[in-house]
């Protein structure tokens, strides 16, 4: 049933306010911040499209064979890919942008003047599939788990709730979050609307002590509900009839088929036409899909950054002038093409790219280090290493490369540019990803390349982990006072303002003291047959705030 | 005879004994920690040592070696293999619901195989040297050489471009839709069918080409029995012996292959749930895997070894 409609001609399941709000995500700097757009105050629902129609069945093909099942202690697609459908969060991001902040299970919130109370108004009458009413307690339930998780339960995004010191609930429908220092109020809406903060019973998680990792079916409150699932096939969702957002979900059945993220499988399914939308295209497929006619191909932002980090417990790199050199010497524009077949890439630089307050992708691109014509980087490159004491370059580095296709390709590129640039000499060592961790955990290297996420694109969620003193993804052991110092007070800064001008000035200084050095940004490439509306990731952040399929239809 | 079936089990459960504690042994002395890939990145990074402690215990991972070997032998006893580290799910249902897949891959690849194999070796051998001869002999070198994954993916893209054609994505078993069960197998069972069936060719030819020249064979001519039937009924039964035995040991090859193959196809077999559990170092999966293919190998080849009596009533088991 393919949309006649090609796909250059056809029209966009997109509003006129939603495509001007995509433009202004993918580059426009003075644009209006995100966090400016939320619609707090007019605190709606998704809004309905108009000639929506119910029924039918989506195909989608996506990661979707998690590990384990405890969303919260996920930090992978796998999980939210197949899972997210079935549960809600308080707070969300609107699908048909993925920007706006919109109600979820509360259906109001407050936040006090001094930005240190968050009350939230929980709907009356959700119910979980499993037909118990959701109140309070259970939000009161799920949040202090993800705040401080029991033994023996690891939650990534706990991170994000440092500054909650109490979670109160004021009567059945109400719960409030007592904060023992202000947080920007973008920061904190972005945190609970993080995808990965599902509701759940509190009965779910007394039942079982706390942990969900071999719980394949707890009951959620969100739109489509468990039928069944094939380990490593098929997950078979249906919609939920007593959803509490009436007339949403429109499709009557979910099949969330597990294929994985740039494999040929998800490719030739999707080409093939045996699913209906998939995530995670290659780069190769994706243009293959683009030329089809009644299909779209869309590229958003990912909240991934690929990296390579220099040890500083080794001599050379303790050093900031080497580190620099070493960051000065990388054509990022060739680095972004070597894996152009492989996965989709953007250059960026050490905060996202795409973030309101990071220095404009325009200014970027006229930096050194992040030119197209890279004679000048590498002539100051050269002058640093000189400077250094490393004019002759270094010789027998020990670079652990993650046995991964992209990074085996960057790999031989830096290799190849950082023999040729400063004369530095490294030996690839190429090592599955459970060891890589396990080595750059230990300090086992002295360059090492691989990726890390974070849960929202805010810097305070990653400054703390990618280049905090002991932050947990800070592998080169990297210290700057004057950069926690900064980053601290960033973290409190309630004036957007006053924030934007810190983040400058911190980026400034990891340009100077490099904790790593960035590689580019990951980007992700989705394609759909036209067949499939009311979702456009366009101007998405990532893939884990908005994979729910409640507001998706099929024609 | 008995003493001889007797003497073989014995060995064959030696061999796994054997097998077990090899796999057993280098699973766990490999670098590189299953939590990365049950916690996944973000989580490994933000876990605290109490934390890294305490799920290792759960898991069983910090009991001495030799605890958790004869845990697994418990497993293997009660039928269930354990449990995946991941989802919980039991290695039994596992194999139980890929099993099957790999299988008819592996059959139809050695029927394939015969069914290839086998006439190109006797035309081959009727004809030395003959332009079909060097043919044959060609072809099989070629696909001999061939890897099986690369021809794989040549035909899954072909397939698609060209046609717009892919296999099934999910499971489907023989009895629920053969149909669709024949498109899940026959691509997997053709490529390791042709590149076994090049060995069954070159094989079948030499041993036929060397009985064609027995004093038994020219009698049978000199008897005035026509060709066809100095071929089929004299000389081949007696040149088959060593193709029996080296199908035997082309299955260990199919089943190694399976793995490489499945992956190109992207049939949810076992060989492809092993790359899986390898890639996630579930090692109660891999460790059953593994058996599970020696322990097959081991009987395939005590089946062969049986089969010579059937086939050649000179020999004698003691």
């Amino acid at each position: 049933m393919a949309d006649p409609v090609p796909s250059k001609a056809r029209k966009l399941p997109v509003s006129r306010r939603s495509f001007l709000k995509t433009l202004g995500v993918a580059g426009a700097a003075g644009s209006a911040p995100a966090f400016l757009r939320s619609r707090a105050e007019a605190q709606e629902t998704p809004a309905r499209d108009a000639g929506a129609k119910r029924g039918g069945t989506l195909r989608y093909g996506i990661l979707s064979a998690p590990a384990h099942f405890d969303i919260h202690q996920s930090g992978t697609v796998a999980n939210l890919g197949a899972q997210s459908p079935m549960y809600d969060c308080l707070i969300r991001r609107d699908p048909h942008d993925g920007q706006t902040i919109i109600p979820d299970l509360a259906h109001k919130w407050d936040v006090s003047p001094d930005g240190k109370k968050y009350t939230f108004q929980i709907r009356k009458g959700v119910k979980f599939h499993d037909g118990a009413e959701l109140t309070a307690n259970d939000v009161k339930a799920t949040y202090d788990r993800i705040v401080r998780p029991p033994k023996g339960v690891v939650i990534p995004r706990s991170s994000l709730f440092t500054a909650v010191g109490e979670i109160v609930v004021v009567d059945p429908y109400r719960v409030e979050f007592r904060l023992t220092e202000p947080r920007p109020k973008a920061f904190m809406l972005a945190a609970f609307a993080s995808g990965w903060n599902v509701i759940v019973r509190k009965k779910t998680l007394d039942d079982n002590h706390g942990n969900l990792r071999q719980i394949e079916n707890f009951p959620g409150t969100g739109p489509f509900r468990h039928v069944s699932r094939k380990d490593k096939e098929v997950w078979i969702q249906e919609r939920n009839p007593n959803y509490w957002n009436k007339g949403l979900p429109y499709v009557d059945r979910l099949e969330i088929y597990h294929l994985a993220p740039f494999s040929p499988e998800l490719g030739s399914a999707f080409l093939s036409g045996k699913i209906d939308y998939a995530r995670l295209l290659d780069p190769v497929s994706w243009r293959k899909a683009k030329e089809m006619p009644g299909v779209t191909a869309a590229q958003f932002n990912q909240s991934v950054i690929q990296a390579y980090w220099v040890n500083m417990k080794k001599k050379p790199f303790a050093d900031p002038r080497v580190r620099r050199a070493i960051h000065l010497a990388m054509d990022r524009n060739a680095l972004v093409d070597v894996v152009k077949d492989t996965a989709p890439m953007q250059i960026g630089g050490f905060v996202y790219p795409f973030h309101e307050a990071s220095t404009p992708k325009a200014e970027l691109v006229k930096r050194l280090g992040y030119q197209a014509d890279t004679k000048a980087a590498v002539q100051e490159a050269r002058k640093l290493m000189a400077a250094a004491g490393y004019a002759q370059g270094i010789k027998n580095l020990d670079f652990v490369v993650r046995e991964i296709a992209t990074f085996k390709l960057w790999a031989v590129a830096i290799q190849a540019m950082l023999k040729e640039t400063l004369n530095i000499e490294c030996n690839l060592r190429v090592v599955q990803t459970s060891q890589w961790f396990e080595e750059a955990g230990a300090g086992n290297f002295d360059l090492a390349i691989s990726a890390i996420v974070s849960s929202v694109m805010d810097p305070s969620d990653y400054f703390e982990a990618w280049y905090g003193k002991n932050g947990p993804q800070n592998y080169g052991g990297w210290t700057n006072e004057q950069f926690h110092s900064l980053a601290r007070q960033i973290e409190r800064e309630v004036d957007e303002n006053k924030r934007k001008t810190m983040i400058r000035q911190a980026e400034d200084i990891l340009e100077s003291d490099p904790p790593l050095i960035p590689v580019a940004y990951e980007r992700i490439n989705d394609a759909w047959y036209n067949r499939v509306h009311g979702q456009n990731p366009t101007s998405y952040f990532g893939i884990y705030d908005v994979a729910r399929w409640d507001t998706a239809w099929m024609s | 005879m008995h003493k001889y079936l007797l003497r073989r089990a014995l060995f064959a459960l030696g061999t796994m004994v054997g097998v077990s504690l090899i796999i057993f042994v280098v699973l766990r002395v490999l670098p590189g920690d299953p939590l990365v890939a049950i916690l996944g990145v973000e989580g490994y990074n933000k876990m605290s040592p109490a934390d890294h402690a305490q799920i290792m215990a759960d898991l069983g991972l910090s009991d001495p070696l030799p605890v958790q070997y004869v845990r697994w032998l418990g497993d293997i006893a009660t039928g269930r293999l354990g449990k995946s580290f991941f989802r919980g799910d039991t290695v039994r249902d596992l194999i139980l619901h890929r099993g099957p897949l790999s299988a008819e891959i592996a059959v139809l690849a050695l029927f394939i195989s015969w069914l290839i194999g086998l006439p190109i070796g006797i035309l081959s051998a009727i004809r030395p040297n003959g332009w079909g001869d060097t043919v044959a002999r060609s072809l099989s070198i070629l696909f001999i050489a061939i890897p099986g994954f690369w021809l794989g993916l040549l035909l899954v893209l072909a397939l698609l471009f060209w046609f717009g054609y892919k296999a099934p994505i999910l499971v489907i078993h023989l009895w629920e839709d053969p149909w669709q069960n024949l498109q899940l197998i026959i691509g997997p069972a053709a490529v390791l069918g042709l590149a076994q069936g090049a060995y069954i060719a070159r094989m079948s030819r030499s041993c036929l080409l060397e009985v064609i020249r027995e004093d038994y064979v020219r009698t049978a001519r000199a008897k005035g029995a026509v060709e066809r039937a100095v071929v089929l009924h004299h000389a081949l039964p007696n040149a088959l012996l060593p193709v029996i035995t080296i199908s035997g040991v082309l299955l260990g090859f199919v089943l190694g292959g399976s793995v490489a193959v499945e992956q190109a196809f992207g049939v949810p077999g076992l060989g492809r749930a092993l790359v899986t559990a390898i890639i996630e170092r579930d090692i109660i999966v891999v460790q059953n895997l593994v058996l599970l293919y020696a322990l097959i190998f081991v009987a395939v080849n005590v089946v062969v070894d049986l089969s010579y009596a059937w086939l050649d009533p000179r020999i004698r088991y003691h």
